[in-house]
């Protein structure tokens, strides 16, 4: 016992000691499937390091699937299910299973898929969930027809925005998380699958070289939050 | 328009098929910083959580502050935050409500800014947040990964709740036995309750200020309802209704969160529990965390340093609830064969740390260091910290112990 913990220890710290030093952005969910519905319900409150870095047993993630509940979670037995599975599989205190070979060349994401991200918060159609979530739909486009609303676009999505806005006549005073841990490519997807929905006359597709080149100055979320008072929103 | 689909997407990205293998490598210099999160704090400080705001005082910076942890190194567990309140500047007590009730004679309400007119007491304590130490439990519970650095030393000033509540003529009944605060639900934030035993009123402080300035909004300010001797979580930020109870609250902060399992009265600190198992916390199985544990830390030597010997002075900082006094600070070089008493600063009865200091004989070549508090109650620190794992990692008080090189 002694001789373990003087072994673990001086090990311990020093793992710690890096996993400390590594921001959280380090941490993303492992592919697999649920992945998504993770996503889009452990977002709605928590940046996902917070859930990505975790390592627990199935029975304990049951128990923080619980606390959730009495938090305020809303899922389905079946969501609740798939969710625990993805957790325990993915997120368990054993390492995942190495994914079939089939999965070398995957079928490239659309930005629908993409969006996963996003409904756990402002609904599967961009119609929002008032009083908390703005919709995006309506809403996108006129960001999109105001002057630096493009640019402005891609650093919510990337650095998220934090702030008291107003939204189609309605206040709201929400917190959303930055999703720089989509790759460059997901980003573009997502935000031309937002323009999908409305953009102004000659829009000009997202490209993943333009998000890789804002990801040159990472923003907090006040920050956006003032850019976005900048722009002349009607 | 209806250009933008997924054709087009993937043209641009030259019909590459998109890998996402790894979205978050590279990304480390991209999250928000420190002083990016919360204006004014150390950018050194390392970001537990971005949401809520959770960031943690890097050991070395504590270590070399042992008087008192600025705001601008202290750290932040927030569970809610309030949006527009992450700065180290003080926050507006105009228009600031608090409503006291529950089992009082005359229920009031309050502006924050007629407490500044009134006498103010100041008290040094230690906050510290519960979960402090978490990453030492094994195997690793869940929750924030902190090290050591979730505590600090500072200075409140503010107004007696018991006093205020004599000012103002209020009478508390005799059935109340806990205090229950909620934090400010502006902009939208959810619920933040926490109750505490009655005998908490004793020293409670509605704080204004910290270490002499206004109190940093992202610590609390304008008013926070500090509770000496008590961890971190209980110390509501944001105070925004006061009530006097007869029970405990029973929203998700005090049951099932912050709390170790026990056996209800009786003298175990805590129930040991099988490493890795789960726990069904109730209101009578387990005990929130209230009092501090009694802790000690080495600030000197740093792990891993190399010192001049032989002659090697060891030094560092001691704590408890502040009921009894710490009574003795021991430290071993051999694992805890033998013990050394080390020179206390100051005696009595503290809410702050107690700041120890010793100075050893030690050959040239590796040493491990070890450092034991003692408190008058004859309480101390269990040796292997493991003994008190519980599912969710906190109060814990194992003896630290430094490996470092005498030159």
């Amino acid at each position: 016992m002694e001789k373990a913990k003087r072994l673990f220890f001086p090990l311990g710290i020093l793992v710690l000691g890096l996993a400390g030093y590594l921001a959280l952005g380090q941490y993303t969910l492992p592919e697999g499937p649920g992945k998504d519905l993770v996503l889009a319900k452990c977002q709605a409150c928590h940046d996902i390091g917070f859930v990505a870095r975790e390592r627990l047993s199935r029975d304990r993630w049951d128990g923080v699937i619980d606390e959730m509940v009495l938090r305020g979670l809303k899922i389905t037995p079946e969501e609740r299910a798939a969710i625990l599975d993805y957790l325990a599989t993915y997120l368990g205190t054993q390492p995942p299973p190495t994914p079939p070979q089939a999965e070398a060349s995957p079928a490239p994401k659309t930005g629908a898929q993409v969006y996963a991200n996003c409904q756990g918060c402002h609904g599967p159609q961009g119609e929002g969930n008032p009083p908390t979530f703005p919709p995006l739909k309506g809403h996108v486009e006129k960001i999109l027809q105001a002057e630096g609303g493009r640019a402005y676009l891609l650093l919510a999505v990337l650095y998220g925005l934090q702030g008291p806005i107003k939204v189609e006549g309605k206040e709201y005073t929400g917190v959303m998380p930055g999703f720089a841990w989509l790759s460059d490519e997901e980003v573009a997807l997502v935000l031309n699958h937002l323009a999908g929905w409305g953009a102004p006359q000659g829009f000009k597709a997202y490209s993943p070289d333009e998000v890789k080149a804002a990801r040159a100055k990472a923003l907090s979320p006040e920050e956006v939050l003032k850019l976005r008072q900048g722009l002349r929103l009607p | 328009m209806e250009k933008v689909d997924r054709r087009t997407t993937l043209k641009l990205m030259g019909m590459g098929a998109a890998l996402l293998a790894t979205g978050g490598r590279g990304l480390a210099q991209q999250t928000p910083t420190a002083d990016q999160l919360v204006k004014g704090k150390n950018p050194k400080l390392i970001v537990l959580s971005q949401r809520p705001v959770v960031m943690e005082t890097p050991y070395d910076l504590l270590a070399s502050n042992p008087e008192r942890t600025s705001k601008e190194i202290l750290y932040i567990r927030n569970n809610v935050d309030l949006p527009g309140y992450n700065t180290v500047e003080g926050a507006s007590p105009q228009g600031w409500k608090v409503e006291v009730g529950g089992l009082v004679d005359k229920p009031f309400t309050f502006e924050a800014s007629e407490l500044f007119a009134l006498p103010q007491t100041e008290v040094t304590m230690v906050l510290q947040c519960s979960g402090n130490g978490r990453t030492l439990y094994n195997p690793r519970p869940s929750g924030n990964p902190w090290q050591r650095g979730g505590v600090g030393n500072v200075t409140f000033r503010g107004v007696r709740l018991k006093d205020f509540l004599a000012a103002k003529g209020v009478k508390v009944s005799e059935k109340a036995l806990f205090i229950t605060a909620h934090a400010s639900r502006q902009g939208n934030a959810p619920e933040f309750v926490r109750s505490v035993p009655i005998h908490a009123l004793e020293h409670a402080l509605l704080a204004l200020y910290m270490n002499g300035e206004p109190l940093p909004a992202v610590h609390g300010g304008p008013v926070r309802l500090v509770f000496p001797g008590y961890f971190g979580v209980n110390n509501v930020k944001w105070v925004e209704k006061i009530e006097f109870a007869e029970g405990e609250n029973t929203t998700a902060e005090q049951v099932p969160r912050y709390r170790v399992p026990v056996i209800p009265n009786t003298h175990l600190p805590f129930l040991p529990q099988e490493p890795g198992k789960r726990y069904p916390y109730t209101l009578q199985n387990s005990r929130p965390n209230w009092l501090v544990t009694l802790n000690s830390f080495i600030f000197a030597p740093l792990e891993g340093q190399t010192v001049e010997g032989p002659y090697v002075r060891v030094e560092g900082v001691a704590f408890n609830d502040g009921i009894v006094p710490i009574v003795s600070v021991e430290v071993s070089t051999n694992g805890g064969r033998t013990w050394h008493q080390a020179q206390l600063a100051t005696q009595g009865k503290a809410f702050a740390w107690v700041r120890w200091r010793t100075t050893l004989y030690l050959r040239p070549g590796q040493h491990e260091v070890m450092a034991r508090a003692w408190d008058a109650a004859g309480r101390s620190q269990p040796l292997d910290g493991n003994i008190a794992w519980n599912e969710r990692g906190y109060e814990y008080n194992g003896v630290m112990r430094v490996k470092f090189t005498v030159a």
